[in-house]
């Protein structure tokens, strides 16, 4: 696929959607609603054009009657009539199709098979860059072309994605949207018999837009080719990798889901790592991985200097670092001359982790913990600093009194904008969890990493420091 | 050399090289291999290894027997010229005994190596991947913990690396109570070696060097098989 072929397709100016209908709720034609280009409806079932007309779309009998060039369409059309439109967009010489009708080959039945030849055959010989079938197609954005309502338009976003799965693609862009996780552009690819994963790889590559791609795949088609783009794009940027069907169980799933072949999970592994990718194994896991990526700074040492307010946390704090491989070292002489002088050891220790609650009066004393930070930020035996919240003690007090959260988030910013190390807090749901997340938006509102536990936010900044030793040609 | 080897193995039906033919390919390719000669005879065999220094290992070479040891194929630590002719004897004879149907070409001869660390180096053909090379600590880790790592060919010297280190046996390489360390380096040397190897040999469907001595200084593949692809 020529680049600037998809790069249309990804970035339309002018869309159609064939096919909407009443039965779910006119679905495409709401999922464009906030489209920034321009938008028409295809329809030829009567009982269907007043509603399309309702909604203020401008409705033809036939995708040749649409005046002008169409970048997009969405074909959420029956099964047997999938081909003869898909015609029609080649004779009209659409940029691209995405078709979200499914009951193709992945039924493994043989009228389904039949059907996708023939529409690879129509896509081939009419040079339609086809998305999917089986698919949700594209979410861009800033263009404001999505896979579901409830995804967010705007801005554009910073981070694409590509899914063999429509779910975990429109679930990437609402739950990462909670996270301060904000999509550039995300396709959800389906079968994927023309336009396949190192096509969209080669793109989000070099796109402008997108610092870091992410990736949900059950199987890939041809190995050599999906091990060059992936190549090429950590060249670039991360690639996270969440890969589906790693157990036989999940292997069986797989191949009714996306008719992939199975490749053995350590093998498969070894290869993201051998192509400098990043393996995750959930939704939460890619979102984890990715935050690292986006707002932790980039760093290729993995020794830590830990914060925690109470002692209980302070040594789970340190088992979970250590258990992600990164180290938790002693500070340097200097530093402990310094923290002896003011860090207050009844009810604390400062080793390293730092078990400081009594120190900053549970972040009540910005300026204590302004000292704290700089003090870990020049120490020399310290790559990277994490910090506990405190949440369950504190996050009461935050709803009564939105300036106590504030004022702490002033010194962590301060920090984080001061520093060259990456920079991580930890923001556990506790017993509030209502709260919590109230919290956690404000803070990455604010620019910060924020993480629902320690093991997740050390195996995220592990992995993050494994991509820029790579990147630095030193792992 | 190895290309007349895999040429005569095509040309007689056969995808498995035995055991002489694929040492000799690998040897031209530049792996440190045991070097293997075919002896027809009681006396060839005491004759080739006069040649090669003692002490000797002699095993069964039949184009039918794949496990040697289960036949009584293999005999191990051999010291004198008269030691190699009755072992010869013995097992040509248990070979016939265990696989009256087998044809028996002769004994392969090779030098009984010193000890070393065991480690093996595999590639298998992965159907999404193609090549994919393994390496990982002989016997029991292998067999029984499936301690190996793998990489897709080519491989860089980073991954060759990578390979030994994130193998949780490594630390058995690095001398492991008073145990001499493995020069990490020649094994790396050697990974990358069999990468090029596999990559000019696309006709090559299985490889496997099982066991290699790794040694404090250079490393040596005792046993070595090789499987063409149909």
């Amino acid at each position: 696929m020529p680049p600037d072929r998809l790069r249309r397709a990804l970035n339309p100016a002018s869309a159609v959607v064939v096919g909407s209908k009443k039965a779910d709720g006119y679905m495409w034609l709401r999922n464009y609603s906030t489209f920034t280009g321009s938008l028409a409806s295809v329809q030829i079932d009567e009982s269907e054009i007043a509603g399309i007309a309702a909604l203020g779309i401008t409705n033809y009998r036939s995708l040749l009657d649409v005046p002008g060039d169409i970048d997009y369409v969405m074909l959420a059309v029956p099964r047997p009539v999938a081909p003869r439109v898909l015609a029609d967009c080649a004779k009209k010489g659409v940029g691209a199709v995405a078709l979200f009708t499914s009951g193709f080959a992945e039924t493994g039945e043989d009228e389904g098979i039949r059907l996708e030849e023939e529409l690879l055959r129509i896509a081939r010989e009419g040079d339609v860059a086809l998305i999917g079938p089986n698919c949700m197609g594209v979410y861009n954005r800033k263009l404001g072309i999505r896979q579901s309502a409830e995804q967010a338009a705007g801005e554009a976003g910073e981070v694409g994605f590509i899914s063999q799965s429509g779910t975990h693609a429109i679930n990437f862009g609402l739950v990462g949207e909670q996270h301060g996780v904000r999509v550039s552009t995300s396709v959800s690819i389906g079968n994927a018999i023309v336009v396949d994963v190192p096509d969209y790889l080669d793109y989000l590559a070099d796109d402008a837009d997108t610092r870091v791609i992410a990736m949900y795949i059950e199987g890939v088609k041809d190995g050599r080719r999906f091990v060059r783009s992936l190549r090429r794009a950590t060249s670039m940027k991360p690639v996270v990798v969440w890969k589906g069907g790693v157990t036989t169980a999940g292997a069986r799933a797989t191949a009714s889901h996306t008719g992939s072949l199975a490749t053995s999970p350590a093998i498969f592994s070894a290869i993201l790592r051998q192509a400098g990718a990043i393996a995750a194994d959930s939704l939460e896991d890619t979102i984890d991985v990715v935050k690292a990526l986006l707002y932790a700074k980039p760093a290729t040492g993995g020794r830590m200097g830990l914060m925690a307010m109470t002692g209980g946390q302070s040594v789970v704090i340190t088992d979970a670092f250590v258990g992600a491989g990164l180290q938790v070292p002693r500070l340097s002489a200097g530093s402990y001359e310094q923290l002896r002088s003011f860090f207050n050891i009844i009810g604390g220790s400062y080793q390293n982790p730092l078990d400081m609650g009594g120190t900053i009066g549970f972040g009540g004393s910005a300026a204590t913990l302004e000292k704290l930070f700089a003090i870990l930020d020049a120490d020399p035996n310290i790559d990277g600093v994490a910090m506990e919240m405190a949440s369950g003690f504190l996050a009461r007090r935050w709803q009564a009194d939105p300036s106590a959260l504030d004022g702490l988030l002033d010194a962590l910013v301060g920090h984080q904008q001061r520093s060259a190390k990456p920079f991580v807090t930890i923001l556990q749901p506790q017993h509030v969890e209502d709260i919590v997340a109230q919290a956690r938006r404000r803070m990455q509102d604010r620019g910060l990493a924020v993480f629902a536990s320690f093991d997740r936010a050390a195996r995220a900044l592990a992995r993050a420091i494994a991509y820029w030793r790579f990147r630095a040609g030193d792992e | 050399m190895s290309a007349s080897i895999i040429e005569s193995a095509r040309a007689d039906g056969r995808r498995l090289l035995t055991e002489i033919e694929a040492k000799q390919v690998l040897e031209d390719a530049g792996v440190s291999v045991s070097p293997a000669r075919l002896a027809r005879t009681a006396d060839e065999a005491a004759q080739v290894a006069g040649s090669l220094g003692y002490p000797v290992v002699l095993k069964v070479v039949s184009p039918q027997i794949t496990h040697k040891s289960d036949v009584g194929g293999v005999e191990l630590n051999l010291a004198s010229a008269d030691g190699v002719r009755a072992a010869f004897g013995r097992i040509v004879a248990s070979a016939k005994q265990h696989q009256p149907d087998a044809t028996i070409d002769g004994v392969a001869v090779q030098r009984m190596e010193p000890a070393g660390i065991e480690v093996i180096v595999g590639m298998t053909k992965d159907a999404q991947f193609g090549p994919v090379l393994m390496f990982g600590l002989g016997g029991v880790l292998v067999e029984v913990l499936k301690d190996v790592a793998f990489r897709v060919v080519p491989i860089d010297q980073r991954d060759a690396r990578q390979m030994i280190h994130e193998i949780k046996g490594y630390p058995l390489l690095e001398g492991y109570r008073g145990q001499e360390p493995a020069d990490v380096a020649a094994l790396e040397q050697l990974l990358l070696t069999v990468s090029t190897f596999v990559e000019q040999h696309p006709e090559v469907a299985e490889l496997d060097l099982n066991p290699v001595f790794a040694y404090k200084d250079g490393s040596v593949a005792v046993d070595a098989r090789i499987v063409l692809g149909t």
